[in-house]
């Protein structure tokens, strides 16, 4: 009897041991939640800290909701136990505006050249908020069969050079010739619930037609946004609604163009860099818009292991580790030390078109609205309209203006200004 | 070994279910009664009906209980009708109605994703059904059975996945029913001439009754259920109650309409629960 109790205590403490061996360092982050890139961030990225420095880190993924309330009643509580967040600009800048981020501007990580734009936007009122960690964007990926049906007068190298003839109307062209050549709709958007559709609305087209992401939402120059679409949608694949990423439907070639974020496009390219080109987004009469997506890392106030998370940060943003994230996560380098590591083959396939696209002279950069928890309702409003307005065909007039009301609302509520 | 004296004796069932009781306060009662909390306190903080209110001024929960309803119409009476054609069919035991038992079963394994993804893979533009037609040139062009303004064939495609996925739970419930009825009914009906349907109607329909009584039940709770097979292949193109819970709660992060959808789903399900047990109550168990 005494020696079984002997055998479960030393089990036990074997089981228990690694739990007293060292508090890890928490760092909780809205990216890299998808199970793959969990994968890849517990078992490459930070296995390699962790070898490299000795410091365990426990990677915790959360939905913004999530990290912006436990981390708001662990400061509350002066109890924090995350050390290290990787988050949004607009999370990141929201979470700063209720004192919940650390001052970064102490921090020097040597042999770093960050984006200028980025590291412009890392500082808030004069307060270094975050360190820029990676970026992305959105682009259109074209199947190469889809440019045998290009319209009359515009070239590939219009459509991959940001060409002031690729527009929103070339577009709609080159979507019917593909429609009436291959009998059926070619062009998809990622519209399922958990696709990115609401981006390419009030990222891409309305600062495009408008000027503005939600602004000009009821203004005449909408309207003409809204008959627009009407227009392209029977050349929009009716799957569309219920795809959340454009990867395998491109690779199953049902749709031969489409748009969305540049890590749900990737698998696509990586697996078929020869069929794929990635291009800039249309511009429309306002010029090209398109969004910037920024993710920083930054340090609670009053984080447990504020040393252990700079050397995290300093890991993060290596140049080696950067070319990493672009090949597993398709996030893009914030800093210039990367951009000669990319190696030949998809991702420079990938980086080509997210280049072209920001050094277009048109640019209408929009960032996403740091709008907390309010985003879910900014983004629901703009998807609304579209169901409304192109599905089931209510007044665009009437549905705009009651539409901008509700967004005029949001913005007043967070108090942030209207973009 | 341990004796106890009859005080004693009197509180040990108390204490053995005790466990059971204090998980369930704490994770069904207290989560039940934080919601209802919600569901009655408006984001001012006023109590009263104003989340209702909101609700019933949004076209979107009259679309979501009406699909839900819809769906609850089509599904539960072809389920249980599909679930007693099979019972009787492998009650008759015939030569290898054990590979056909387990064969039904197949989607009792299944998640609901699951079924919807393998629904998607069939009926999808580039799906087996319509590489099928295709290449027997029975189409030129692939039919799109969901997706932009497609509603109603997704319906039925919903319906059809749902049919699929969750009969064989009905069906074993009806099969263990009938495998439960005494033969001597059935040879006293034989020396009576009963006819087939007789015996269907007067003895096996009766003796099923308290089992389709509870299949029908499950079956209808579980309508109110529904979520995965339809946000999967229909996106928020059909919402549905259980649907609009989730995205209010996940995407809009408005747990007070959330909850205030979850009240009436409860609500609903206690109604027709209760209109079950009432209405399809059995006169006839004890002889």
């Amino acid at each position: 009897m005494f020696r079984r109790f002997i055998a479960v205590l030393v089990i036990t403490l074997l089981l228990t041991l690694p739990v007293f061996a060292g508090e890890a360092l928490n760092f909780a982050s809205t990216q890299m939640v998808p199970a793959a890139e969990q994968i890849f961030a517990k078992s490459v990225l930070l296995k390699g800290f962790a070898d490299e420095s000795g410091i365990n880190v426990e990677f915790i993924p959360m939905e913004y909701p999530d990290l912006f309330t436990r981390l708001s009643a662990e400061v509350f509580a002066q109890k924090v136990t995350i050390s290290l967040v990787g988050e949004l600009h607009g999370g990141l800048d929201l979470m700063n505006t209720k004192v919940l981020l650390d001052d970064l501007s102490g921090i020097t990580l040597p042999n770093r050249t960050f984006i200028k734009a980025l590291e412009d936007y890392s500082v808030l009122a004069g307060k270094k908020v975050y360190v820029p960690w990676m970026q992305a964007t959105y682009v259109m990926a074209v199947n190469k069969k889809a440019f045998q049906y290009l319209p009359a007068g515009l070239k590939v190298e219009d459509v991959t050079g940001a060409s002031e003839k690729w527009t929103y109307d070339a577009l709609l062209n080159w979507s019917k010739n593909l429609n009436d050549a291959l009998k059926g709709p070619k062009l998809g958007f990622p519209m399922g619930p958990k696709g990115l559709w609401h981006r390419f609305l009030h990222g891409y087209i309305y600062p495009s037609f408008t000027g503005y992401q939600a602004a000009a939402f009821d203004s005449l120059r909408a309207v003409k946004l809204w008959e627009y679409l009407k227009e392209l949608r029977p050349y929009m694949h009716p799957s569309s609604s219920v795809w959340e990423s454009m990867d395998e439907p491109l690779l199953k070639e049902e749709v031969l163009i489409a748009w969305d974020h540049t890590a749900r496009v990737k698998n696509a390219v990586i697996e078929k860099p020869e069929d794929f080109a990635i291009v800039p987004s249309p511009r429309g009469p306002q010029g090209r818009g398109y969004i910037t997506v920024a993710v920083g890392l930054a340090i609670p106030v009053g984080a447990p292991q504020k040393d252990n998370a700079v050397k995290l940060i300093d890991y993060l943003t290596s140049p080696d580790i950067q070319v990493k994230m672009l090949e597993n996560i398709g996030f893009f380098p914030t800093i210039k030390e990367a951009e000669g590591v990319i190696p030949e083959g998809a991702l420079k396939i990938l980086a080509t078109g997210v280049l072209s696209q920001s050094g277009s002279p048109d640019s209408v950069i929009a960032m996403i609205p740091s709008l907390g928890a309010k985003g879910g309702e900014f983004s629901a409003a703009y998807r609304d309209a579209f169901t409304k307005i192109v599905i089931e065909g209510a007044d665009t007039e009437t549905t705009i203006i009651s539409i901008a009301d509700k967004l005029r609302a949001i913005f007043k509520e967070i108090g942030v200004p209207l973009l | 070994m341990i004796s106890f004296s009859q005080r004693e004796k009197k509180w040990i069932p108390y204490l053995l279910f005790l466990p059971a009781l204090i998980y369930l306060a704490g994770f069904i009662g207290y989560p039940l009664v934080k919601t209802l909390q919600l569901a009655f306190i408006s984001e001012k903080g006023k109590v009263g009906i104003e989340n209702f209110i909101t609700l019933s001024q949004d076209s979107t929960f009259w679309k979501a209980l009406k699909n839900t309803l819809y769906l609850l119409i089509a599904i539960v009476p072809l389920q249980v009708i599909l679930a007693f054609l099979l019972a009787l069919f492998v009650d008759g035991r015939f030569k290898g109605y054990m590979t056909v038992l387990y064969i039904i079963c197949i989607p009792l394994a299944l998640s609901d994703v699951s079924a919807a993804l393998m629904s998607y893979n069939i009926f999808t533009s580039h799906g087996f059904l319509n590489k099928f037609l295709m290449k027997f040139g029975f189409i030129d062009v692939p039919i799109y059975f969901f997706g932009l303004g497609l509603s109603s064939r997704a319906f039925w495609v919903i319906v059809l996945t749902e049919l699929w996925r969750a009969t064989p739970l009905v069906f074993v419930i009806l099969l263990a029913s009938l495998q439960v009825i005494s033969k001597d009914y059935f040879e006293a009906a034989d020396v009576f001439g009963f006819s087939s349907w007789q015996k269907f109607f007067h003895i096996t329909l009766p003796l099923t009754m308290p089992s389709l009584q509870s299949a029908l039940l499950i079956r209808t709770l579980f309508s109110f259920q529904i979520f995965g097979v339809v946000w999967l292949l229909s996106g928020r193109d059909i919402p549905i109650l259980a649907g609009e819970v989730y995205y209010q709660q996940a995407e809009l992060s408005n747990f007070r309409l959330a909850a205030t959808y979850g009240f009436i789903i409860a609500l609903i399900c206690i109604i027709i629960s209760w209109a079950y047990i009432t209405l399809l109550k059995t006169k006839h168990l004890e002889v």
